[in-house]
C-alpha cells in the first residue's frame, strides 16, 4: 500500500507538471503569433489608433512582462479561476473590464462529452470483450474471420458519417430516438452559453435519466463502432498470446474446461491490457467526440474547443488556455486513475511505471 | 466543349442529361452534387490527392520521428527525458485539436507551397502538419528498440573499434529498425487517410476545388459547423457510398499489407 501511495504521489507531481508545461507552451505559441487583442475591445472599429491598441493591451494585461503574465495565470489557475473570455469583454462605466467567465460553459460542455465518452467506452467493452474472446477461442476459423471483418468496417467509416447516417434514419426519418440535442441527467437547467455558441441549438432545458439516455443512445453507438474494431483485435491478440502460456497449459492439464480457462485465466490478462489502452486513448476519444457532437448537434467540449481554437476575431487567449487546461486535465487525471488502478490490479508490476507493450495500431482519426 | 467529367446544366443550375452524341462524359457513378462534376473522375483524382497527403504525412513523420527516437534512445540522459516528456505531452492531447490550432494559423503561409501541376496547393501543408503531430509514434518505436539494441554486443564491438555514433546509428542500428518502421508506415498511411477525412470535416483541409476522399464526403455531409442532414432532394446515397468504399478498400488493403509484412519480417510476433 505504501508503495502504491508513493507511486500515486509521484504520478500526481508529473501530472501537475504536464498541465503547467501545456500552459507555458500555449503562452509561447500566443507570443509567437502576432495577435490582435485590441480587436476584442473595439470590435466595430475599422482603424484602431495606437492609443487604443496600447489601452487595450493595458486593460487586458498583455503589456506586462511575459513571466508576470504566465505567473499571474498560474496563480489564478491554482485557485480554480480560468479568467474572463476576451470575446465577451466590454469596458463598463468605471473604465473596468467586465466579461463572461471562461470556465462555466467549458465545464458544462465537458459534462456532455463525458456522458458520450463514458457510455461509449462502456458499450465498447461490453461488446469487444466477448467478441475478442470468441475470436481467440475459435482463432483462424470462419467465425474468427467474420468477427474481424465485420468489426473492421467500423474503422473504415468516419464517425461523423456514421453519426449523420444514424441520426438521419433513426432520428429524422423513423422518429425512434431524438435526432439532436442533449438532456441533463438530473434536472433541466439553462446551460451557460459560450460566446462561440453558433446558435445551432438552444440551451438545454430538459432533464432526467430517461431523456438523457434517449438522446445519447445514437451517439454511444456511433462512438463505439469506431473503437470496437481496435479493441476486439487487441483482446483477440492478447488472449491468443495468453493461451500459449505455461500456466494455461497447467490449468488445462488440471482438467479445467475451456470456458473456465478463458474466463479465469486468459481474460483477466487481456483486461489489464485493455485498461492501459483506455488510459492511452482518452485524448483520441475527445477528438472523436468533436465529430459525434457535431453530427448530433450537441454543445460538447470537442466542438466548443474546435470553435474556440479556430477563433472568430483574433486569438482569445483566456479561452484557448481554458480549453488546453480542461482537456489536459481530463487526459492527465484519466491517465492517473488508470496508472494507479494498473499498479493496484497487476501484482506482477513491482517497478511501477512500466506498462505492457504498446500495440502498433496508433491513433485512428 | 465540355471537358471530361463536366455535366451540362441549364440556366437554373439543374443538371441536364449528358448529350447523346458525345462520349466525353462518363458519369457512370453520377454527379457529385450541385456542381454536377463527374463522381468517378472526382473519386479517381481524389484518391491521388488523398494518397499524396497520407504518404506525405507518413514520410514527414519518419523524417522528424526517427532522429528524435534515435536521440532519445541512443544518448539517454536528459535528451531522452526531454524527448519522452514532449512525446507524452503531445500524445496525450487530442490530435485533431492540435491540427486545428496550427492549421488555421500556419496554413496561409504553407498552402502556396506546391509543385504544380504535380502537387495541388494545400497538400504539402496538410501532410506536413499530419507529419509533425504523428512523428511521435515512430519516435517511440525507434526509442524503445534503440534502448535495447544499445546494450547488445555488436554495438559494444562497434564502440571498441572506434566507430562514430553516426556510423553506428546509420549503418548498424537503422537496418534493425527497418522492419518495425515498414509495418508502421503501412498502418500510418491508412490512419493518415482517415485523419484527412477528419480534417476535411473540420473545414481546414485542402481547398474544396481539389478533390480528396475526405473532401468528397464533407461536401456531401457538410462541416462540423453545418452538418447536412440527408435529404433525397439534395444528394444520393452514392455520394457517401463510393468514397466510403474506396477508403475502406484502401485502409483494409494497407492493414493487410502491414499484417503480411509483420508476419514476414517478424515471424515470432504473429498471433
Amino acid at each position: 500500500m505504501r508503495r502504491v501511495l508513493g507511486f500515486a504521489i509521484r504520478r500526481t507531481a508529473a501530472a501537475v507538471f504536464t498541465v503547467l508545461a501545456m500552459v507555458t507552451l500555449t503562452f509561447a505559441i500566443f507570443w509567437m503569433i502576432p495577435g490582435d487583442p485590441a480587436s476584442f475591445l473595439y470590435p466595430n472599429t475599422q482603424h484602431v489608433t495606437k492609443y487604443e491598441i496600447k489601452r487595450a493591451d493595458h486593460l487586458l494585461g498583455v503589456d506586462r512582462p511575459k513571466y508576470v503574465q504566465l505567473g499571474d495565470y498560474i496563480w489564478h489557475l491554482a485557485q480554480g479561476d480560468l479568467g474572463t473570455a476576451w470575446t465577451s469583454i466590454r469596458v463598463n462605466a468605471d473604465q473596468k473590464v467586465v466579461g463572461l467567465p471562461v470556465a462555466p460553459p467549458l465545464i458544462n460542455a465537458a459534462r456532455v462529452t463525458g456522458s458520450i465518452v463514458l457510455g461509449g467506452v462502456l458499450l465498447v467493452l461490453l461488446f469487444s470483450i466477448p467478441l475478442g474472446a470468441l475470436a481467440a477461442r475459435f482463432s483462424r476459423t470462419a467465425l474468427d474471420r467474420t468477427i474481424l471483418l465485420v468489426t473492421l468496417v467500423g474503422i473504415c467509416l468516419h464517425p461523423m458519417v456514421v453519426g449523420l447516417i444514424m441520426r438521419t434514419f433513426f432520428g429524422d426519418d423513423l422518429h425512434w430516438l431524438p435526432p439532436t440535442g442533449y438532456c441533463n441527467f438530473l434536472h433541466g437547467s439553462a446551460a451557460p452559453v459560450a460566446p462561440q455558441n453558433l446558435g445551432i441549438n438552444a440551451p438545454t432545458t430538459c432533464g432526467g435519466p430517461i431523456p438523457w439516455t434517449e438522446h445519447l443512445i445514437l451517439p454511444w453507438i456511433s462512438f463505439a463502432l469506431l473503437f470496437l474494431a481496435i479493441y476486439t483485435r487487441m483482446i483477440r491478440t492478447s488472449v491468443i498470446e495468453t493461451l500459449r502460456q505455461d500456466f494455461v497449459r497447467t490449468a488445462r492439464a488440471k482438467g479445467a474446461s475451456e470456458n473456465r480457462v478463458m474466463v479465469h485465466h486468459a481474460l483477466p490478462n487481456a483486461g489489464i491490457r485493455v485498461l492501459t489502452m483506455v488510459g492511452l486513448e482518452i485524448g483520441t476519444a475527445l477528438g472523436i467526440a468533436v465529430y459525434i457532437e457535431s453530427a448530433f448537434g450537441m454543445e460538447g467540449l470537442g466542438r466548443l474547443s474546435v470553435s474556440i481554437l479556430i477563433g472568430t476575431l483574433a486569438l482569445d487567449l483566456p479561452e484557448i488556455l481554458g480549453v488546453v487546461v480542461i482537456v489536459t486535465l481530463i487526459v492527465v487525471v484519466g491517465n492517473l486513475i488508470v496508472d494507479i488502478l494498473y499498479a493496484v490490479v497487476d501484482p506482477r508490476v513491482s517497478a511501477f511505471g512500466t506498462r505492457p507493450k504498446e500495440t502498433l495500431s496508433g491513433r485512428v482519426v | 466543349v465540355p471537358a471530361i467529367g463536366e455535366a451540362q446544366s441549364d440556366a437554373y443550375g439543374r443538371l441536364l442529361p449528358p448529350p447523346a452524341h458525345t462520349k466525353t462524359t462518363l458519369l457512370i457513378l453520377g454527379a457529385d452534387g450541385p456542381l454536377g462534376r463527374d463522381e468517378l473522375i472526382r473519386l479517381l483524382d481524389g484518391g491521388r490527392t488523398s494518397l499524396e497527403i497520407a504518404i506525405g504525412g507518413m514520410l514527414f513523420a519518419l523524417l522528424f520521428g526517427v532522429p528524435l527516437g534515435f536521440v532519445g534512445g541512443y544518448f539517454g540522459g536528459w535528451a531522452d527525458a526531454a524527448v519522452s516528456r514532449v512525446t507524452e505531452m503531445v500524445m496525450a492531447f487530442p490530435l485533431i485539436l492540435l491540427l486545428v490550432m496550427l492549421s488555421v494559423r500556419v496554413s496561409s503561409t504553407l498552402t502556396p507551397i506546391a509543385l504544380q501541376p504535380l502537387i495541388a496547393p494545400g497538400v504539402f501543408a496538410v501532410s506536413l502538419l499530419i507529419g509533425i503531430f504523428t512523428a511521435f509514434y515512430p519516435a517511440r518505436l525507434v526509442r524503445a528498440q534503440v534502448l535495447t539494441l544499445r546494450e547488445t554486443e555488436f554495438v559494444e564491438a562497434e564502440h571498441m573499434i572506434g566507430a562514430s555514433s553516426w556510423r553506428i546509428l546509420s549503418k548498424h542500428l537503422l537496418p534493425h529498425l527497418a522492419p518495425t518502421l515498414l509495418v508502421w508506415a503501412a498502418v500510418a498511411i491508412g490512419t493518415n487517410m482517415l485523419l484527412e477525412v477528419g480534417i476535411s470535416f473540420i473545414g481546414v483541409g485542402v481547398q474544396a476545388s481539389t478533390a480528396t476522399w475526405g473532401g468528397l464526403l464533407s461536401t456531401t455531409w457538410g462541416t462540423i459547423y453545418q452538418p447536412q442532414v440527408y435529404s433525397a432532394a439534395k444528394f444520393t446515397i452514392w455520394q457517401t457510398l463510393f468514397p466510403t468504399v474506396v477508403i475502406m478498400l484502401t485502409v483494409v488493403a494497407l492493414n493487410q499489407i502491414a499484417e503480411g509484412m509483420r508476419s514476414a519480417l517478424e515471424p515470432w510476433e504473429t498471433a
